[in-house]
């Protein structure tokens, strides 16, 4: 059975009371110890592996030898379309608050200059313009909280 | 005066039950004063009482004066202590509680005030002979910031007057940066602390920032209790804290701690206070940078290399028992190492992330201790510091502590939100750290040259995606899935999985 993390393809098979695990050039052999609220204890290869393993949505959050890595599940054939070209969409790099909106729709650009100020655990995150151009649309307003990753000018 | 009966804890997270643990040892109860945010937290849950003060924004609940001051008088509190942070270095808060007939933990409004300006505290400091970084208090003008920046020469630090914990500060490397810093440094200035006033002062780049704790009575018996060395920064914060310092020999041991307790003297100290160092390793120069008249969080590593209890002593002192201990009897053991698991993601410039915690495992063992505010389930939210927990360690010596610590990292288990604990695991291995050479830049500098492992550039391993793949096969196990069609989250059957091992 195929399934993608990050663009990696594994491929798990069963074989008795384990399983075949190949992973590009590698393959394992993998048994399941025990399995209980989140914690996986393993054997791969004949070696003793606990890992820790939590989901929300599509997000993986595994833990093995003391290395956390957050990996989403690719959902079906079809990658999710994206709302935004991401050429031209600058989106929230953290949850927060909008302190200050130093643009209007239609103004020239430049490179550096900043467009936008965010506020989040008492700290200040200034939005950069990546490049000189127009600002497009403005999506959010002073005073508003935004999520992480949300859109927040699109410039061209 | 007699012990004081019942005390609030006029803070939240790992500090307010840091503080509710030491309340309990001295049989005192406690009052947790809490937002909307923190309905759930845990320090709400761990005291004897706990009252609603306001809205998530820390101006409508914890930065409230009046609010905590009637939650005070409500629950028939004797007694406030401020934790850190918030309202822990106001003066007029301190003031506000001594009317209110109630006793604060901590310093006399009068330290606090003149510790609290860092441009009066500097002017004070140059008076009672202790050392200062050269610059500037009381310039205005953009033109007085730039004649004195050429005359200490670039870079420069402008930082709020009012200031503290590296918000209302800006490095300046040249003068095309100077005009902005100053800008952004105001508007942060003015929105975190209502003052806009500015110093500026020579920048030293690759210097070790190392304080002193120092502890008093109110009977004007003051001591120090030693160094904490704090040069692991990142935005000015503190991630690693230790003590002994690699770098202090003892004889600047000494003098330093003399001048921190000359420092504090100088104020009329009295209670846990912290005198700031910047020690120049090339030149073995130290300078006052600022005093914080209040509990650290890097308070444990002392906690646990002098063995006296800072918290049970802050409320001891302040409800007028003396403190025992002269400076000839107090003495450093072993080695302690803090390390501050923060909710934020080192590639992606150390910015918080927030989120539901999905698992939360506290490391166990000898010699590992750890303050934490957070549990499984626990939200993070933006309205607060991404702090999630304290991990602190002690051993017979450096080397056996920074092995201590990097175990303990890897037996951390946080997910659902990104956290620095993989990033801190780099920090102790490199040699620059084994070695005791790490400056307050440290780790900008050594994150720009690649020598410290680039987290954007950590690939996923065979291992963990396996891991992943595994645990996912017991969703499409045909039995589980039923019972699973109604569970919150779809993907979290643990209990059904001895179904697909046959």
């Amino acid at each position: 059975m195929k399934t993608t993390f990050d663009q990696t393809i594994i491929d798990l098979i069963p074989q008795g009371k384990s399983y075949r695990a190949t992973v590009g050039d590698q393959t394992v052999d993998v048994e399941i110890i025990r399995a209980k609220d989140g914690q996986l204890d393993l054997l791969i290869d004949g070696e003793r592996v606990t890992a820790y393993v939590s989901s929300d949505g599509a997000k993986r959050w595994v833990t093995v030898n003391g290395q956390t890595l957050m990996l989403t599940k690719a959902s079906g054939a079809k990658r999710r379309g994206s709302g935004h070209d991401q050429g031209s969409a600058l989106v929230a790099p953290m949850p927060g608050l909008v302190r200050s909106v130093n643009v209007v729709e239609e103004e020239t650009i430049m490179k550096g200059q900043t467009l936008m100020v965010l506020e989040a655990m008492k700290m200040e995150i200034r939005i950069q313009a990546p490049r000189d151009g127009l600002v497009k649309k403005l999506l959010v307003k002073q005073g508003q909280t935004v999520e992480r990753e949300q859109v927040l000018i699109e410039i061209e | 005066m007699s012990m004081f009966k019942k005390i609030l804890i006029a803070n939240r997270g790992e500090i307010a039950i840091r503080i509710m643990r030491a309340c309990k040892e001295l049989d005192i109860k406690t009052v947790a004063v809490y937002s909307d945010a923190d309905k759930n937290s845990l320090h709400v849950q761990q005291a004897d009482e706990a009252m609603h003060i306001g809205a998530a924004s820390p101006k409508e609940s914890y930065l409230n004066v009046d609010k905590l001051i009637q939650a005070a008088h409500a629950s028939k509190a004797d007694a406030i202590h401020p934790g850190y942070g918030f309202l822990s270095e106001n003066a007029s808060f301190t003031a506000a509680v001594a009317s209110a007939q109630l006793a604060f933990i901590g310093p006399s409004a009068d330290s606090i005030r003149a510790m609290g300006d860092k441009a009066e505290s500097k002017i004070a400091m140059k008076k009672a002979g202790v050392p200062t970084v050269p610059g500037y208090e009381g310039l205005e003008s953009e033109t007085d910031f730039k004649k004195a920046a050429d005359e200490i020469e670039y870079p420069v630090l402008v930082k709020a007057s009012a200031g503290g914990g590296g918000k209302g500060m800006r490095v300046v490397n040249n003068e095309s940066e100077l005009s902005e810093a100053i800008e952004s440094a105001r508007r942060e200035a003015l929105n975190s602390f209502g003052d806009e006033r500015l110093l500026i002062e020579k920048y030293l780049a690759d210097a070790h920032h190392i304080e002193f704790q120092v502890f008093g009575d109110q009977h004007r018996h003051i001591v120090h209790l030693f160094e904490r060395e704090c040069s692991v920064q990142r935005r000015h914060q503190k991630i690693i804290e230790e003590t002994p310092s690699p770098l202090l020999t003892p004889a600047l041991r000494k003098e330093m701690g003399e001048a921190a307790v000359k420092a504090a003297k100088a104020v009329n100290y009295y209670n846990a206070g912290t005198i700031e160092f910047i020690v120049d390793p090339d030149t073995m120069q130290y300078y006052f940078l600022e005093m914080n008249t209040r509990l650290q969080v890097e308070h444990p590593v002392t906690e646990l290399t002098t063995g006296l209890d800072l918290v049970q002593w802050q409320i001891r002192v302040a409800a007028g028992e003396h403190f025992p201990y002269t400076q000839e009897q107090l003495t450093q053991r072993g080695h302690a190492i803090e390390c501050r698991v923060y909710a934020e993601d080192p590639a992606n410039g150390f910015l918080p992330s927030t989120g539901k915690l999905l698992q939360y495992i506290e490391p166990k063992g000898p010699g590992i201790r750890v303050d934490s505010g957070f549990t499984a389930g626990s939200d993070v939210t933006h309205f607060y510091d991404p702090l999630l927990a304290k991990l602190i360690v002690n051993a017979e010596n450096r080397d056996a502590a920074i092995q201590k610590m990097q175990a303990a990292l890897k037996d951390f288990i946080v997910h659902g939100v990104v956290t620095n604990i993989d990033f801190m695991q780099s920090v102790l291995t490199h040699e620059d750290f084994t070695n005791g050479r790490v400056t307050t830049r440290w780790v900008e500098k050594t994150l720009d040259s690649g020598s410290l492992l680039p987290p954007t550039q950590k690939r996923a391993s065979a291992l963990h995606i396996i891991t992943a793949a595994l645990a996912d096969l017991t969703i499409v196990n045909p039995k589980s899935s039923i019972e699973n069609r109604n569970e919150p989250d779809p993907y979290s059957p643990w209990k059904q999985i001895n179904g697909f091992r046959n």
